[in-house]
């Protein structure tokens, strides 16, 4: 009992004092408030099960948030293209050239879908959910969880160069979405903003820092 | 001029670095001293700026609601109840912990001199076992927060939630339920126990005849009899009030004598003395 108790307390004093964050990560990666509450409480039951394996020093938040990620990738998307099948009114996204096009499809969707959409989503969510799920996951570690590469990386299990890639297009995708609904919604003039630069997806541009390093070394090198 | 042509050629590297912090003291002090001679590469570094800052004003995210909050304290509870029935036998809950309020003490004093007989022989009620079986089972509440008073009387009965004097106690919500086919209204709040914010449930039933709360060992506390019922093995607190209204108060991460020192806290008590 005592063990119990302990246990619950450490969990509740290391762990759940990050619940807001964890479900801000969630709520940007599933784009939908219900999704990100099944996937945090999901999430943290799973870390309370393997609370024992949990390393006591070293960054609770970034251990619950790989557990989160992973969730996310291995079980809702699984659920979520299942579910795809089924709607019919899924192929509402697409991306054309880099830019990302955004087609209301209201006619094929229920009043429920649409009222629960309306309650939910905003412009942001419209903008994440044409992301590829990578650029996504990557962008919400960095710019809402503040993570490092680093630690990014080692929750996506790719290197860091990766990571920089990833993060680099979806800010540039995002951004531009972003601009793009604003510009919609009469937010702001058609002119670009001072900061807009068009993505450019098809150029496969390095954003690579340790390349960059190992490239700079061998330049002064050969100097 | 000692310019390295690669600072040009990196820069949407290098920029996205220095604005993520994760460039080295060293190539931070280069980049800088290059964006001083270099407009175009001055430009990139803004517009990757803007970029970023609306990406992360756009990304802020809501707070965890209320509501998900009580649903993970009911579920580590739940959690919880699956460990400590293999480690504990169902006795050692009602051994009472040495942190708990003078009140329980003495509730606890009456009830072991009422019910010394170990709880599995005595007759288990039927509205608390049903009360602590649905309390189990998250199901979604139908109103949460300020307006949860106000549904209570809209759709249930001309009742008030019951409210603690003990601080920290937060009424997070209801639903509409039935116990033994008697309209009732669960209620969910979130309380304090020691370090801990776990979940206690209320189920209000309306019009409840005795025979439904029958079983349990009756307790004094502030001048009414509540009655100690093991439900299960959890404990539960149940009080009958001069309008037949039955409250059950239940929480799987309280002993009996947390529990009842918290129920001799609630306006019940306050309520049945105004009208003595």
């Amino acid at each position: 009992m005592l063990a119990t108790r302990e246990k619950r307390a450490e969990f509740e004093r290391q762990a759940l004092v990050h619940t807001d964050a964890l479900y801000g990560a969630a709520y940007r990666l599933t784009r939908n408030a219900r999704d990100a509450e099944d996937l945090v409480q999901d999430s943290l039951l799973r870390a309370y099960r393997f609370w024992d394996s949990f390393e006591q020093d070293s960054n609770c938040k970034a251990w619950l948030l790989r557990i989160v990620t992973n969730t996310f990738i291995n079980e809702y998307q699984r659920k979520k293209r299942s579910r795809e099948v089924l709607d019919a009114a899924s192929a509402e996204q697409s991306t054309t050239d880099g830019v990302l096009v955004h087609a209301e499809s209201s006619a094929q969707r229920s009043p429920e879908r649409l009222l629960l959409d309306r309650s939910v989503s905003d412009d942001v969510q419209r903008a994440l959910d044409a992301l590829p799920d990578d650029f996504r996951t990557a962008v919400v570690l960095c710019d809402v969880q503040g993570l490092s590469y680093k630690e990014i990386a080692e929750i996506m299990q790719t290197p860091v160069g990766t990571v920089m890639s990833r993060l680099f297009r979806g800010r540039k995708l995002l951004a531009a979405a972003l601009r793009e609904f604003a510009i919609d919604q009469g937010y702001v003039r058609e002119t670009p903003a001072p900061g807009a630069t068009v993505p450019d997806t098809k150029v496969d541009k390095t954003i690579d820092l340790e390349k960059y390093r190992a490239e700079k070394k061998a330049r002064e090198g050969s100097r | 001029m000692t310019q390295p042509v690669s600072l040009c050629e990196g820069i949407e590297t290098l920029s996205m670095a220095y604005l993520d912090d994760e460039l080295a003291a060293e190539e931070r002090r280069e980049l800088e001293l290059h964006l001083v001679e270099c407009a175009s590469c001055r430009r990139h570094l803004d517009a990757e700026r803007a970029d970023i800052e609306l990406v992360r004003s756009a990304l802020v995210a809501p707070p965890a609601p209320d509501l998900l909050k009580a649903r993970i304290a009911t579920m580590l509870d739940a959690e919880d109840r699956v460990a400590a029935r293999v480690e504990r036998s169902r006795w050692t809950r009602y051994v009472l912990p040495g942190s708990a309020v003078f009140a329980a003490a003495a509730a606890l004093l009456v009830f072991l001199g009422v019910g010394m007989q170990p709880p599995e022989a005595r007759r288990i009620a039927t509205a608390p076992r049903e009360v602590v079986r649905q309390q189990t089972r998250s199901l979604p509440l139908e109103v949460q927060g300020a307006s949860t008073g106000s549904w209570l009387r809209q759709h249930f009965a001309p009742v008030e939630p019951p409210r603690f004097t003990e601080p920290g106690i937060q009424l997070v919500g209801a639903r509409a339920t039935a116990i033994q086919g008697h309209d009732a209204a669960l209620l969910r709040y979130l309380v304090n126990v020691g370090s801990n914010r776990v979940s206690l449930t209320a189920v209000l039933i309306a019009n409840v005849p005795d025979e439904l709360f029958s079983g349990g060992d009756p307790v004094r506390v502030g001048g009414l009899t509540l009655h100690l019922h093991d439900a299960n093995g959890l404990p539960a607190v149940s009080y009958i009030d001069e309008n037949r209204m039955g409250y059950v108060f239940t929480s799987e991460r309280m002993t009996a004598g947390e529990l009842l020192s918290l129920v001799g806290t609630s306006d019940l008590i306050g309520r049945a003395q105004q009208l003595r």
